[in-house]
């Protein structure tokens, strides 16, 4: 399907803050020595990649927001909202396990990531239910 | 929800690029309304009729 507009934004917002994610993440590894204390300035530093995350969130709720054909974005929030479900089904569910079991403990930073796979099982279920997993990006 | 559109479409030789460019959507909703498996919201069905010169109603059916 040919690009729209708003998913051509998209793409190069997510290209300059995957950019910004990397340096960043390179830059707190240079910066901050193994096992650090959480100072101010390291806690500070840290939080540096954590901005480009949320700028990651910030360009798909653009993308939303910008998109103009309502089949389409209906069709992207259907796949918002099962990530979601899967995200918070899965964290709860392990977050249960690891209070109960002696099951490894999964850092808080694997949501993000687990919710962006849960957009590829959205899109599963569109192309299921109605014929249509909509725009692949 | 049932429609028209198909029959209105073909009778002007549009292929549903041409209905997509005219109504400004994707050609991927112009087929999920027309097969029936999106039905479009108030603006987009105003749309749709004002393009056909046609009520709403005429193209829509109710199941």
């Amino acid at each position: 399907m040919a690009q729209n507009p708003a998913q051509r934004r998209y793409m190069r917002r997510m290209v300059v803050l995957s950019a910004a994610y990397i340096a960043a993440v390179m830059l707190a590894s240079w910066l901050i020595p193994d096992d650090a204390a959480a100072t101010p300035l390291t806690v500070a530093i840290a939080l540096v990649p954590a901005l480009a995350t949320s700028g990651f969130i910030w360009a798909m709720a653009r993308y939303v927001a910008e998109l103009k054909d309502e089949y389409v974005r209906m069709l992207e929030i259907r796949k918002m909202l099962v990530a979601t479900g899967l995200t918070l089904a899965l964290a709860s569910g392990w977050g249960i396990l690891e209070l109960f079991t002696t099951v490894p403990r999964v850092q808080l930073f694997y949501v993000f990531p687990v919710w962006c796979l849960g957009l590829a099982v959205g899109s599963l279920v569109n192309k299921v239910t109605i014929g249509d997993g909509g725009p692949c990006l | 929800m049932k429609n028209r559109l198909k029959v209105l479409r073909a009778e002007r030789d549009w292929s549903q690029g041409d209905l997509a460019e005219r109504l400004e959507v994707s050609r991927q909703s112009v087929n999920a309304i027309e097969t029936g498996k999106y039905d479009p919201s108030l603006p987009l069905a105003f749309r749709i009729a004002d393009l056909f010169g046609l009520t709403i109603e005429e193209i829509f059916l109710k199941d």
